[in-house]
């Protein structure tokens, strides 16, 4: 009866924790009672509960710890790249047209992205060209190079939030792992207490051993081994963190001097190569994708701060002034407009030569430019540099897309299959519930009749 | 294989996510009527709508320089009609001034070409907007000026301007200039309105000097002189004429040719960018379906479970 009983409390037990995910169903297992040497022969003496199993694929467990890191890695990779794709705010939008039936590229308001403003800007230069004594004309032209040259600003300064929230998740992720880390090195001492001194599994410690575990592997590539004692013994990038019960050592996030964080372990110093998990996800980002938007974007407007004004400087103003620059600043970050030309747009130096109002040589051959091939942007113009930039990101998202859906639909297989072994059905455990039931009311019979046996035999006596 | 509890459930969820995110899609998709909004949706498709988009906004430019360049040419033109006019004027005037014409005819004439030239003037000095018309590139200086004697006749008429036009581009690596400087006297360069020496072109010096010659009553100097002069003022300023009418039709051509791009860039951009309609609105009914499906199907299923309980 008492084995039954137990049984009906497992079967109770794996009822309750239905719905729980991280739960594996427990079997009991019945073995005969030590048999007694009667006379007439060998007599059995019921049954025991033997152990409770639990039923967990140790290999599915694996390739579900596996597939987490990898999961993390392109979850944190995509939305860091979405982020960047907002930021940059490359769109393509058809429906602001212009009324000759254009799209909004050219048109002055409704401009989407930096694509339309590089266009205008050199657009600008040609409508100063052809009309250098128009006032309105040059008046256009400054506003349209501060629109472009403030976009560059924004989207810089924005990028680089990007890369600096990276750096805090990365720091965040660090802490959170650690914590685990100690947590499974607990488990580990309490399971091998446990194991050691009831001689059978200590089911429930190990699922949530097992939790954690996934838990961590969303936030970097771990490398585990089981040892025989029951203990986890854990490795990130080839240290042991945990082994036995004994928490080795942490990881740290660290600054080699470019601002740009990596990962260590903090009690040996040595450098970590994360390369799965949202830590690695994020380093890889951060590094790869992000900074080659950033990179590019530089290299642009530095390139065209350059050829712009090596151009233009050559060039007469209204009043006869020549040698001043058109833009100012180094990079995207900075780039600015001179100051000075929106205030008095006579001091566009469009003309090739002195005292010629009408003469828009420089002016043309700065609109010119947009055509001409840059050796240092990869033999491209301005605008297909541009257009190079944002494909990479688009390729790099794109990219990140798919080995998410592709993960999900991996991790959704192999959540079936562990289901499928460990998960909880409630028709089986209903049917299981009443069939041991049943044996305990049979056994609660017998002894009832054995009562009914022992009376009458008292009975004889009294009678 | 075995099903668990949680293994409903869990699809189910995927299943709808999935068949959510297919809906969202192909309605932004219909609302836009684009394929492609972000990066993301195809970046090569992307790369290429740029390009299509900058090629848009080079044939919109140059449909502007070519509509200002327009409006320039048909001042101009007008100017040098008026110009023709007094030329013309002038000719006849050589011509009637021989030995018949009395001196008070003379002297008539002669008042009549000093007026010639102050008016010849004023038209020389037209302006388009803001800019002269013929002052070569130095547009914010009038080309002419005139000085004027006691007795109200203009002595001289020199010019302020320069020789140098502007080269106006109008399509790819295809300049223009519309700029007619009014004078050249350098011997190269473009050819001068109204003086220039390579054609024996002069014009308000041989009206002067016509002038001159009526008030003093000089009819053979007139003859001999001054009407081969304005002779070959006569001939340039055709030149001129014929040019500005050349110069209008290229304009008129390259306009066309500007708006014709357009139009084939943007069929372009819509081809690469633009999403099927009718397309996307079937995949989206058939999405519908299924979802809705999908959940009829799960209801089934859920009801089911409930009933395991009622057996036992």
């Amino acid at each position: 009866m008492q084995a039954q009983q137990a049984a009906v409390t497992v079967t109770g037990q794996n009822l309750a924790n239905a719905n729980n995910p991280a739960y594996a169903r427990q079997r009991v297992n019945f073995q005969t009672s030590d048999p007694v040497p009667l006379v007439g022969g060998i007599q059995g003496t019921g049954v025991q509960l033997a152990s409770i199993q639990q039923i967990r694929d140790s290999l599915l467990d694996n390739q579900i710890t596996d597939e987490a890191s990898v999961g993390g890695f392109w979850t944190a990779s995509q939305s860091s790249l979405q982020n960047a794709e907002t930021e940059l705010g490359q769109f393509l939008n058809q429906a602001a047209a212009g009324t000759d039936g254009t799209s909004s590229s050219s048109s002055g308001t409704g401009a989407q992205g930096m694509a339309a403003q590089i266009d205008g800007l050199f657009a600008a230069f040609q409508s100063v060209a052809t009309d250098p004594t128009s006032l309105p004309a040059r008046q256009a032209l400054v506003s349209q190079a501060q629109s472009l040259a403030g976009s560059f600003n924004q989207v810089a300064s924005r990028l680089s939030a990007v890369n600096g929230n990276l750096n805090s998740s990365i720091r965040t992720d660090v802490d959170s792992a650690n914590k685990l880390l100690s947590d499974i090195s607990n488990l580990n001492n309490e399971i091998a207490r446990t194991e050691a001194a009831t001689g059978s599994t200590a089911n429930d410690l190990r699922d949530l051993r097992q939790q954690k575990l996934e838990s961590l592997a969303l936030l970097t590539n771990v490398q585990t081994s089981t040892a025989a004692d029951g203990t986890l013994t854990l490795s990130i990038g080839g240290v042991a963190m945990v082994s036995g019960a004994k928490l080795n050592d942490t990881l740290q996030a660290y600054d080699p001097g470019s601002g740009q964080l990596l990962i260590r372990a903090a009690t040996a110093g040595t450098a970590l190569n994360v390369t799965g998990g949202s830590i690695g996800g994020a380093i890889d980002t951060r590094d790869g994708a992000l900074a080659g938007l950033r990179t590019g974007l530089d290299s642009l407007a530095s390139q065209l701060i350059t050829q712009v004004n090596s151009a233009y400087s050559a060039g007469y103003d209204l009043k006869g002034n020549t040698g001043a620059d058109f833009f100012t600043g180094t990079n995207a970050a900075s780039i600015g407009v001179t100051s000075g030309l929106a205030d008095d747009p006579a001091q566009v130096q469009a003309a090739g030569v002195v005292g010629a109002a009408g003469n828009g040589a420089v002016a043309l051959s700065v609109a010119r430019l947009a055509k001409q091939s840059n050796a240092s942007l990869n033999n491209e113009t301005f605008g297909d540099a541009y257009s190079q930039v944002v494909t990479d990101l688009g390729n790099a998202l794109s990219n990140a897309n798919d080995q998410v859906a592709n993960h999900q639909a991996v991790t959704s297989m192999l959540a079936q299959q562990r289901d499928s072994v460990s998960g909880v059905s409630l028709e089986e455990e209903m049917t299981n519930l009443m069939t041991f039931q049943k044996a305990y009311q049979a056994s609660a019979q017998i002894i009832s009749t054995v009562n009914l046996m022992l009376q009458s035999l008292i009975a004889m006596k009294s009678g | 294989m075995r099903i668990a509890g949680t293994s409903y459930n869990d699809s189910l969820v995927n299943q709808l996510n999935f068949l959510s995110s297919q809906q969202f899609q192909l309605q932004t998709q219909i609302s836009t009527g684009q394929r492609i909004q972000k990066p993301e949706d195809d970046p090569a498709g992307l790369a290429t709508a740029l390009n299509l988009q900058t090629q848009a906004a080079n044939a919109q430019q140059y449909a502007q320089n070519v509509a200002t360049l327009q409006t320039t040419a048909t001042s101009a033109g007008d100017a040098l009609q008026q110009l023709k006019t007094i030329s013309d004027r002038a000719g006849e005037i050589a011509t009637s001034a021989d030995g018949t014409a009395s001196p008070t005819q003379l002297r008539a004439y002669a008042d009549e070409v000093n007026q010639m030239i102050q008016h010849a003037v004023q038209v020389a000095n037209s302006k388009d907007g803001e800019h002269y018309l013929f002052s070569g590139t130095k547009s914010d200086t009038a080309p002419f000026s005139s000085t004027v004697d006691a007795n109200g006749n203009v002595t001289a008429v020199s010019y302020q301007g320069n020789t140098d036009v502007g080269q106006r581009e109008i399509d790819e690596n295809s300049t223009i200039t519309v700029d007619v400087p009014g004078a050249n006297t350098s011997g190269s360069g473009p050819r001068g309105l109204l003086a220039d020496d390579r054609y024996g072109a002069d014009f308000f010096n041989h009206l002067i000097q016509l002038q001159k010659d009526l008030a003093s009553g000089d009819t053979a100097a007139v003859a001999q002189n001054d009407q081969p002069a304005l002779t070959k003022d006569e001939d340039n300023l055709i030149y001129h004429i014929s040019n500005n009418g050349i110069v209008q039709s290229r304009l008129d051509s390259a306009a066309i040719a500007a708006g014709n791009r357009q139009t084939s860039l943007q069929q372009a951009l819509t081809k690469v960018a633009g999403v099927d309609v009718t397309q996307a609105i079937t995949d989206l009914s058939q999405q519908k379906t299924t979802y809705q499906a999908a959940l009829a199907s799960s209801s089934v299923l859920l009801q089911l479970q409930e009933s395991v309980m009622q057996y036992l």
